[in-house]
């Protein structure tokens, strides 16, 4: 007996997947000291995308066969994406008011714009999946 | 009843309560129908075996990536007000020696501590946040399986995280636990957990010599903290308190959205304690450097000779047992006043460096007194070294000896030296100067 739908589960696996390879790719990229500015080198911060996508790639299987502790881990990979994604955000204003004190020479929006911003952005969707089939569920 | 059934009594005594409180719960409380809960789905990834661990760091490293970088414009906000308020002072009180006092002793000294306020009130903030949402918790129990392979008690983790906001009530959270030899290990390996007072250090020294890497090298800070605490805590159970560590019962609460008022009320309650601080025995002890850093008066030139004044022969005189590492007479005063409260660290350069428009870490690297080798063994050198006074006195009234004290500050005290020194050792061999 399934959790929930399989053909719901697979679809929340198939973007899990997706996500969870473009995470490790760039979380991977970042290790390894970047690729241009898009992508800027970020240890640590690289370190934290692989471990998002290892969280996000930990799911997949068992959403395909619909169990919850699939859905389980996709939602864990979403509070992640969610932290470093606002934690960059902040960053990014912390560096405009930086600017705006006159401490730093620019402020480029580009620049700050870290994979972590726009992978945040891309998961969205992912989370409003997940919030569909958890409606019922209590904390 | 370890002999009956064949368990610890406390872990059956858990067990019972618990089934005891599911029974009285079943009848008396209706619940709305759901398969699982939201905790048992984030437990599922935050316990997990392989990857509780990884997440644990990654959200450790987002809470000093956190508090460095977003801090940044509001200590810059500090800096300027107290340069606007230091030359005010300087340009407007008369007495030469007055206004030194007040331009360099208070404005200088004191005013380089207080930058740190918002660093501090961040860690805080975020480490709240973390507490409030029930992951703390978690973070123990994910430690502790590491902790128990190693032969260490896992309760011990929890006053370690109490450590990273002031190491005395994380000292005093030790009399929860029960076992006499669990409970001297945590207490002895305390000073090891970077403490609030310790951060100001960490982002001075970080922030002019890692530039967008501060954070990870603050971050570095804390972990190295962790893992010299767990690796000492080993030493000691091998060695002076032999013996198994007794199992741990952890009631993990469930996971809640922190509410913006209990985080800010639980920053503030411990972001206070560095108020006080600054403004009772860091106040005290940087009018007691400022005197010795301008006197003698005639021989300083009114303090503008500071290479005269009698902190500099202190600091001279001592400085050679540091030489190896490549630190000045400034950074060897600082280490000798930080044991009176590592803020003070802080404070020191404040004052000896006698900055005017830039700011303190501007300072350091134009006045070229550390390279990014050598600011890193400092970083470690503050972490490890004697704690400061007040923890002392915290693990004397613990341990009800002079003994442990004395033993703390030894064993410190060598290890500052040697994780210090192979620091820079291991950085020259790979080419760092």
């Amino acid at each position: 007996m399934t959790d929930f739908e399989i053909g719901k589960g697979k679809t929340i696996g198939l973007y899990a997947a997706v996500l969870g390879v473009v995470y490790l790719a760039i979380g991977v990229i970042e290790v390894f000291g970047g690729a241009g500015d898009a992508i800027p080198g970020d240890l640590f911060g690289g370190f934290a995308l692989v471990v998002i996508a290892a969280t996000f790639l930990n799911g997949v299987k068992r959403s395909f066969d619909g169990e919850h502790i699939g859905l389980s881990f996709i939602i864990g990979g979403l509070f992640l994406a969610a932290v470093f994604g606002i934690l960059y955000l902040l960053l990014m204003g912390a560096d405009g008011l930086m600017f705006l004190l006159g401490e730093a020479e620019e402020f480029s929006v580009v620049a700050d714009f870290r994979p972590a911003i726009w992978l945040f952005l891309l998961v969205l969707p992912l989370a409003y999946l997940a919030r569909e089939l958890t409606k019922e569920v209590t904390w | 009843m370890s002999d009956v059934f064949g368990e610890d009594p406390e872990v059956i005594l858990a067990e019972r309560r618990y089934n005891a409180i599911a029974k009285i719960m079943e009848s008396a409380v209706r619940k709305k129908e759901s398969k699982w809960t939201f905790t048992d789905m984030l437990d599922h990834v935050f316990l997990h075996k392989a990857l509780g661990i990884p997440i644990f760091l990654a959200l450790l490293w987002a809470v000093f990536q956190f508090t460095f970088a977003f801090s940044e414009p509001f200590m810059v906000m500090v800096e300027m007000f107290f340069g606007w308020l230091g030359g005010f002072a300087a340009d407007g009180i008369a007495n030469p020696q007055l206004a030194s006092f007040v331009a360099d002793g208070i404005c200088g000294g004191l005013g380089s501590v207080l930058v740190f306020v918002p660093p501090i009130f961040m860690l805080f903030l975020a480490l709240a946040i973390l507490e409030d949402s029930g992951y703390l918790s978690r973070a123990a129990f994910v430690m502790d399986r590491v902790m128990y392979k190693l032969g260490l008690h896992g309760r011990s983790f929890i006053p370690m995280i109490s450590g990273f906001g002031c190491n005395i009530p994380a000292i005093m959270a030790t009399r929860s636990i029960e076992n006499e030899k669990d409970r001297m290990i945590t207490i002895l390996v305390n000073p090891l957990i970077s403490c609030g007072a310790r951060l100001p250090v960490y982002v001075l020294i970080g922030g002019a010599l890692f530039g967008a890497a501060a954070g990870s090298a603050v971050f570095a800070m804390y972990v190295l903290g962790i893992a010299l605490a767990i690796l000492m805590a080993l030493i000691f159970r091998k060695t002076l308190f032999k013996g198994k560590p007794a199992p741990f019962v952890l009631e993990l609460p469930r996971y809640m959205m922190p509410k913006a008022k209990t985080a800010l009320l639980h920053m503030w309650e411990r972001g206070k304690q560095f108020l006080k601080r600054a403004g009772t025995i860091i106040f005290v002890v940087v009018i007691l450097l400022w005197f010795l850093s301008v006197y003698p008066w005639a021989a300083t030139n009114g303090g503008e000779i500071i290479e005269n004044s009698y902190v500099a022969g202190l600091g001279k005189a001592i400085q050679p047992i540091f030489a190896p590492f490549g630190w000045d007479w400034t950074t060897t005063v600082a280490i000798i006043f930080g044991f009176l409260a590592k803020e003070v660290v802080v404070a020191t350069y404040g004052l000896l460096l006698g900055v005017g428009e830039e700011s303190v870490g501007d300072a350091l690297v134009s006045m070229g007194l550390f390279t990014p080798l050598t600011g890193f063994a400092f970083m470690a050198f503050v972490l490890i070294y004697v704690p400061c006074v007040a923890t002392i006195g915290a693990i004397w009234r613990e341990t009800n000896s002079w003994k442990w004290p004395v033993f703390t500050m030894v064993y410190l005290t060598v290890l500052a030296f040697i994780v210090s020194g192979l620091i820079i050792g291991i950085g020259r061999l790979l080419g760092f100067t």
